[in-house]
């Protein structure tokens, strides 16, 4: 065994949610080891930001950098997410509700939804969100956070943050650069490789400064300098399965109620977002263009705003996919630069801070071997498709044949993956779980009974609980679940008692 | 539309498997909504070399409702903290893979890179001086994990036993919840000629046993699965070459210690298996480097005591059913497949296949989607487990015939990657349907000395002087805990001594 041969500096090319992100994470995992980090970004090339609605596990992330929720909400005119509302997806006029967490508590030998299924064969029409808490408590615009007991109902409960990225990715530069990451301040010019091996040595910025390293994080966003541009790395094009590639995002008042969760409204070519922040509202038109013109996507985006529109709209292009390696010689790319899915599960984020996780448990060495890349690449490629088929799963499943758009989301061919999870789910009710499925039981059904598919079976091991014992159980939770829903305190109220903004941002 | 439930299951065969299976099917779906029946002959005896366990046993005995100590005094049993390798890699090498790790995280890293670190240094502490299970281990020393306390209670545990009396306390479980036993050797197997799924087995005596779902517990012969079906065989000879094996029981000897013990041999390996009365023993060979004459002379010069009975002569084919369910058929045990018990898998893969049975439990219908699942996923923890036992024998030092077969022959790609990734960087991937954690890997790539090319970079975060000290101080915290257990022979006298010598 050689002696180990640790990375001594790194560069972080691009600021951003993504360049921050990982400039924070890495200034604390390699802090003490004497690892020089230096992030590259020019205040003239703007941040894409679409992704300001997040997922719970963002927790954990906030939780490793040390980062207090009171203090990060307050400097990011954050709120409290606690799922998302999908408004005439699988129809026109028809809504559901992905919550975060999960639904009852299991009982009998099988899954909680199994009983529920059960009891709906039985003429029972509670919907399965009466059993979700996320659930009750977003719909009465309530937001609190959990007590640490297993035993309580508020196991089952989850929530994640609605916040400005602009903002966020400021907070985290305060962290970072108080752990002593160095922000140079530049446009990069040109990147210089090596001869002979091709990995990349510095970057050259249009000052002339020459910014070296050992390793290399691609947080350009779309352009993919590194990854892309320097070496030649392909996309692979998911454009098949998940056509939208435009979005026009504007921003608009905040809203009079200010709810908990994020809503997506589909429209006909594509869907809307609307995410609510303490000092605005953001929302956004994703759709596809060879289904619609630019114009109209506006029109009908400006159309549908909740609250008075406070800013210009801004324009977007991308392609859905991910980059063939995530990692490649020495650079590693984090962000746009790495993939789009676009924001239906507010995934942008999850991924920057996944991808940051598996690095830390694959840290190369000045060796870089490649099987540590191979493995790095197949767990980055793995989260990306099974986030994909969650995807497609709210676009194929639909009975919407309005437009052009949805006939042909409903007639394309899906991933077998995805097709599997569906024929399971339809034929007996169960889900599959593959390896790294971020999404798990409780979201998929969520989707796939709000999408309309609907199980033709339950499992028969439901059976072994006697029906009326069933429908009391069921009974008893619907009513605690209501009860603690309504004893919380409204979201609103909540963010003025704990974590308000300090100063309204001007718009 | 919801189809009506199965309500008549049969189960074609007793032993080990065939009585796991009624106990576990009595237990789900109980009487009077289910029948079910268990065909067996006194005439056909069982294998049951799957005597030594791994420590999901305990679950299943949990999910029955036995009691452990009822059942370890009953099947002769004893306990079991890992398995001892000996002579594999090199003679006179000797590892252990216990039913734990090597302690918690250190900085968020497995603790095995840590010790990459000292060991390049020139310490040459052993990675079992860190492992809690093999510190009892080495001592004979047991108690159950809930007896002891903080870092020290972090391990697992299996069993040893006699599987004839284990299938027999199974059988007196099941028919006291109702499952009928059918006395008589089956004769032939009656297909539904429209839709080609078994609908009864015909017995010798003229009577017929029908059934709506059929678990073929018939051992290697696969009456419903192979013979009725025609279901075929994956044949992995060419990547495990051991086809043979034979079995002895002997006089005890020593301690009975609380593991496992497989020594290396010249054409294959033995195995030790210590039971309350008498110690189980076993050779498994390769037919084509060494005749059964030498490979029973072997066996009978390498025992602790006197040989009880004749040396019993087993030969298999290593590989598993290509279905392991087909149409109204579910092979269980032997009929779906055969690894050897290197890592005593055998009554481990009876077990998941039932309980995936039930993830996947079938109504009248038997939707394909089911099948098509039970029969990816079952193939695929097969195939993990495969690749886990080819990893003792293929990077061997051993000078002998058939342990330079198995270092040149070709390995399955995901192992080959999994060899890869280690020794770049220390770690391994894991996947779905792994039944060993990486704690199992790093035992098995280190004992034989297959070492990474680095540690994790991250360890150097770490003052070399903080490294050794907190390295130390585990060390030792495993060490008086060990010292602090009751040796194994009385603990089992106090807690579940066997009622008669058997």
């Amino acid at each position: 065994m050689n002696p180990a041969r640790p990375i001594r500096s790194i560069v972080v090319a691009g600021g951003g949610s993504a360049g921050w992100m990982a400039a924070a994470a890495l200034s604390v995992a390699l802090h003490g080891t004497g690892c020089r980090i230096v992030l590259v970004e020019s205040e003239e090339i703007g941040t894409v930001g679409v992704g300001e609605a997040t997922i719970p596990p963002i927790q954990a992330f906030n939780q490793v950098l040390g980062i207090d929720e009171g203090e990060f909400v307050r400097a990011t005119q954050g709120t409290f997410k606690l799922g998302i509302e999908f408004v005439d997806w699988f129809k026109q006029g028809h809504r559901y509700f992905h919550p975060f967490g999960r639904y009852g508590d299991d009982f009998g030998m099988t899954p909680f939804h199994q009983q529920w299924l059960r009891a709906r064969a039985h003429g029972d029409r509670t919907p399965l969100g009466a059993y979700s808490l996320t659930e009750a408590a977003a719909f009465l615009n309530r937001f609190d956070r959990p007590p640490n007991d297993p035993r309580s109902v508020f196991a089952t409960y989850s929530y994640a943050y609605h916040f400005d990225a602009g903002l966020y990715a400021a907070f985290l530069r305060k962290h970072a650069e108080a752990r002593g990451v160095t922000r140079v301040e530049g446009k990069i010019a040109k990147v210089e490789q090596h001869g002979e091996t091709g990995f990349v040595d510095a970057l050259i910025l249009e000052n002339g400064t020459r910014v070296e390293g050992e390793f290399f994080l691609d947080c350009t966003g779309f352009r993919a300098l590194l990854i892309g541009e320097t070496l030649g790395v392909p996309y692979d094009d998911w454009s098949r399965w998940l056509p939208c590639n435009r979005a026009i995002a504007v921003p608009s008042e905040r809203l009079d109620t200010l709810s908990p969760y994020t809503r997506s409204t589909a429209h006909a070519a594509g869907w809307q977002w609307r995410i609510p922040l303490q000092h605005r509202t953001g929302n956004g038109h994703v759709y596809c263009s060879s289904f619609m013109k630019d114009d109209a996507a506006e029109a009908i985006l400006l159309g549908n705003l909740d609250s008075a529109q406070t800013g210009d709209p801004r324009r977007l292009r991308f392609t859905t996919g991910q980059r063939k390696q995530a990692w490649s010689h020495n650079v590693v790319t984090l962000g746009l630069a790495s993939g789009f899915l676009e924001p239906l599960e507010s995934t942008s984020l999850h991924l920057v801070q996944s991808g940051l996780t598996k690095l830390l448990s694959w840290f190369p060495d000045r060796d870089f071997d490649p099987a540590v890349r191979t493995e790095y690449n197949r767990q980055v490629a793995r989260e990306y498709e099974s986030i994909r088929d969650f995807l497609v799963l709210h676009y194929h499943a639909t009975e919407r044949d309005d437009s052009p758009f949805w006939r042909a989301c409903r007639a394309m061919e899906i991933p077998d993956t995805l097709a599997a999870k569906m024929e399971m789910f339809r034929r007996s009710g169960r889900l599959l779980e593959r390896e790294k499925d971020l999404f798990h039981e409780a979201s998929w059904l969520a989707v796939m009974l709000g999408q309309g598919v609907r199980p033709e079976r339950y499992d028969t091991l439901a059976d072994s609980v006697l029906p009326n014992e069933a429908a009391a159980v069921l009974q008893g939770m619907r009513t605690v679940i209501g009860r603690t829903a309504q004893s919380m305190p409204g979201h609103a109220e909540f963010i003025d008692r704990h974590c308000r903004a300090v100063s309204k941002e001007p718009v | 539309m919801q189809a009506g439930p199965i309500q008549r299951i049969v189960i074609a065969g007793g032993g080990t498997a065939g009585w796991m299976a009624a106990a576990l099917f009595a237990h789900m779906l109980k009487s009077p909504a289910a029948e079910i029946v268990l065909v067996e002959s006194d005439e056909i005896g069982t294998i049951g070399v799957g005597e030594a366990t791994v420590p999901l046993m305990t679950q299943f005995n949990g999910v029955l409702g036995i009691d452990e100590r009822d059942f370890v005094a009953k099947t002769n049993g004893t306990f079991k903290l890992g398995i001892e390798f000996r002579d594999w890699g090199e003679v006179g090498n000797v590892h252990f893979n216990g039913f734990g790790d090597f302690g918690d995280a250190i900085q968020g890293i497995s603790p095995h890179h840590h010790w990459l670190k000292l060991h390049q240094l020139g310490d040459p502490s052993p990675i079992e001086d860190w492992s809690m299970p093999y510190a009892a281990a080495r001592r004979d020393r047991f108690v159950p994990p809930e007896a002891m306390h903080g870092e020290a209670a972090f391990y697992k545990y299996a069993y040893h036993f006699d599987a004839g009396l284990y299938a027999r306390y199974l059988r007196g479980y099941a028919e006291a919840k109702g499952v009928q036993r059918r006395e008589g050797r089956i004769a032939d197997v009656k297909l539904d000629p429209e839709t080609g799924h078994v609908a009864g087995l015909r017995m010798d005596d003229g009577g017929e046993v029908e059934g709506d779902f059929f678990i073929d517990c018939t051992g290697f012969v696969g009456l419903l699965i192979g013979k009725a079906l025609g279901v075929g065989y994956t044949d992995w000879s060419h990547l495990l070459p051991c086809d043979r094996a034979v079995a002895v029981g002997c006089e005890r000897g020593g301690a009975i210690t609380p593991f496992t013990r497989s020594t290396a041999r010249a054409a294959g390996w033995q195995w030790r298996i210590p039971l309350q009365h008498r110690t189980g023993n076993g050779h498994v060979y390769a037919s084509a480097f060494i005749s059964d004459d030498e490979a029973v002379a072997t066996l009978i010069d390498n025992l602790d005591g006197a040989p009880l009975g004749e040396p019993r002569l087993l030969r298999f084919t290593t590989g598993h059913r290509a279905k392991f369910w087909d149409r109204n058929v579910v092979a269980i045990g032997l009929a779906a497949g055969f690894m050897e018990p290197l890592e005593s898998t055998s009554i481990q893969l009876i077990q998941t296949g039932l309980a995936r049975i039930f993830e996947l439990l079938p109504d009248l219908s038997f939707d394909r989607v089911l099948i098509d699942e039970y029969n990816r996923v079952t193939t695929s923890e097969y195939e993990k487990i495969r690749d886990f036992l080819i990893l003792h024998y293929c990077r061997s030092r051993r000078p002998e015939p058939m342990w330079a077969h198995c270092r040149d022959a070709e390995i399955p790609e995901p192992l080959a990657y999994k060899i890869a990734v280690w020794e770049a960087a220390g770690r391994v991937p894991l996947y779905s349907e792994e039944s060993y954690q990486e704690a199992s890997w790093v035992s098995i790539f280190l004992g034989n000395r297959v070492m990474p090319k680095r540690y994790d970079p991250i360890v150097d975060q770490l003052p070399l002087d903080h490294l050794r000290g907190g390295m130390a101080q585990r060390r030792a915290a495993i060490a008086r805990a060990a010292e602090t257990m009751p040796d194994h022979a009385t603990f089992i006298r106090r807690a579940c001594p066997a009622p008669v010598a058997a």
